[in-house]
């Protein structure tokens, strides 16, 4: 497992786009350096009415429960204020190259980590616009048509910037999908070591080729680690059977075989087979038996074992 | 590198101690069956331990050693090969049909006293 920041340096780095995605992104706004031009323009605009546009915000964001829970502490407050000012500031500030989109992402990070809900997040962007054009009308009511040119040219901008954010939230979800995958595929395939020479394999849920592949190395590990002679693979709680995973249990088998080992393969259920045989799957000299006690039994047999009940039968309650 | 023939009582042992190439592996062929017949041997153990790759030609030619031994009347089990190997064989559909494996020399001399007489001097007692 990796520990928060191990896992913070990792989205940044895989987030990581190239120049020429980058330079793709900002064809699809329309973003030009007429844009950025535009933007630099309104800069010390932007420094005049930072403070007040800041305070607006977290007006409005103080006057909601959902985000009010996120700056209980004043200390935090003023903290996230300075770096939303610094944001604000930077949107008018050009150089929109790899660095701000970096920066842009590791934003959207945060974000996600302190499990701002993605709606909070889009109503805050729509907010800023807001406010801004207000401003920006105010600012050049003799010139509505750059007034409206600057807009736009924010309003690009800030576009790129919720792809970004948005893009660290889909990411983070994945990887969290991928973690309980990996976690899945983990706790569903012991290899159980039922007597010297006999291992029992339970195979429980979907084989695709990955999980396949790691069940086939991981009985063959410990084939050699135990000295095995007989496996039993039980597929009862494997709900279908395609051509590609018959396929990938007779390799199993082989492989087996070819440590030296024999293979019984239990539990296929009648749909299974009927399955199997409607395909036409050859298993080929696969052993199969019907159910788990049967596969086991046989193993039993190839292995010399003898199992006999005993007349003498301890009393279940006694105290071992 | 040639792999050495050691002889074990009634069973003969082709060692392989290296990457072995196509003429090693005929010589190999060559010799354990020529071996088998001078000596009256009722088993061959061919340990491939060290082999981490075990390519279609080295593949094909086991099953040739084994089928040729069988003709001179005795057995062959190939032991030790490693999971990994065994996973690239079942890929490339390298299965060498025919012949017998084990886990290892142990688990080979065991199973050829199984298959020949010894076994069945066991077995009836």
């Amino acid at each position: 497992m990796l520990n928060p920041t191990q896992g913070r340096k990792l989205l940044a780095q895989e987030l990581m786009l190239s120049d020429q995605e980058i330079q793709k992104r900002k064809a699809f706004l329309e973003f030009s350096a007429e844009d950025e031009k535009a933007l630099t323009g309104i800069n010390d605009l932007a420094e005049r009415y930072a403070s007040v546009v800041i305070e607006d915000f977290y007006k409005h964001l103080m006057s909601f429960e959902e985000t009010r829970v996120f700056f209980k502490d004043p200390k935090v407050l003023q903290r996230v204020k300075n770096s939303q000012r610094e944001y604000f500031l930077r949107l008018t500030k050009g150089n929109y190259d790899q660095e701000y989109i970096t920066n842009r992402l590791k934003i959207g990070a945060v974000h996600e980590r302190i499990e701002l809900p993605i709606q909070s997040y889009l109503g805050m962007y729509n907010f800023y616009l807001r406010t801004v054009a207000q401003r920006l009308f105010d600012a050049f009511r003799s010139e509505p048509d750059h007034a409206f040119k600057v807009f736009g040219s924010l309003m690009k901008l800030t576009f790129l910037d919720i792809g970004l954010a948005i893009e660290t939230y889909i990411d983070s979800r994945e990887r969290t999908i991928r973690d309980q995958q990996e976690a899945i595929r983990e706790l569903s395939t012991p290899v159980l070591q039922f007597r010297p020479g006999l291992l029992i394999l339970p195979i429980v849920g979907l084989i695709d080729s990955q999980r396949a592949q790691q069940l086939t190395e991981q009985l063959l590990h410990s084939i050699r680690a135990n000295r095995t002679k007989v496996i039993v693979i039980d597929i009862t709680g494997v709900p279908s059977v395609d051509s590609r995973v018959a396929n990938h249990l007779v390799q199993t088998v082989e492989a087996a075989r070819l440590m030296g080992a024999t293979a019984i393969v239990t539990g296929v259920a009648p749909e299974i087979a009927q399955t199997m045989v409607t395909i036409g799957i050859d298993l080929g000299r696969v052993r199969t038996v019907g159910d788990l006690q049967s596969g086991i039994e046989q193993a039993e047999r190839l292995l010399g074992y003898r199992v006999v009940q005993s007349d003498d039968v301890p009393d279940p309650n006694e105290q071992a | 590198m040639r792999a050495p023939i050691l002889k074990q009582g009634k069973y003969l042992i082709g060692s392989i101690q290296g990457s072995l190439s196509d003429a090693d592996l005929l010589a190999l062929r060559d010799e354990l069956t020529s071996t088998v017949r001078e000596q009256r041997s009722s088993g061959v153990v061919i340990d491939v331990t060290v082999l981490d790759v075990l390519d279609s030609f080295a593949a094909r030619t086991l099953r040739t050693i084994s089928q040729m031994i069988r003709l001179l009347g005795a057995e062959t089990v190939i032991v030790g090969i490693q999971p990994e190997v065994a996973v690239s064989m079942v890929q490339l559909g390298l299965t060498i049909e025919g012949a017998a494996t084990a886990l290892d020399l142990e688990e080979g001399l065991a199973l050829l006293d199984a298959r020949t007489g010894r076994g069945a001097r066991r077995h009836a007692r």
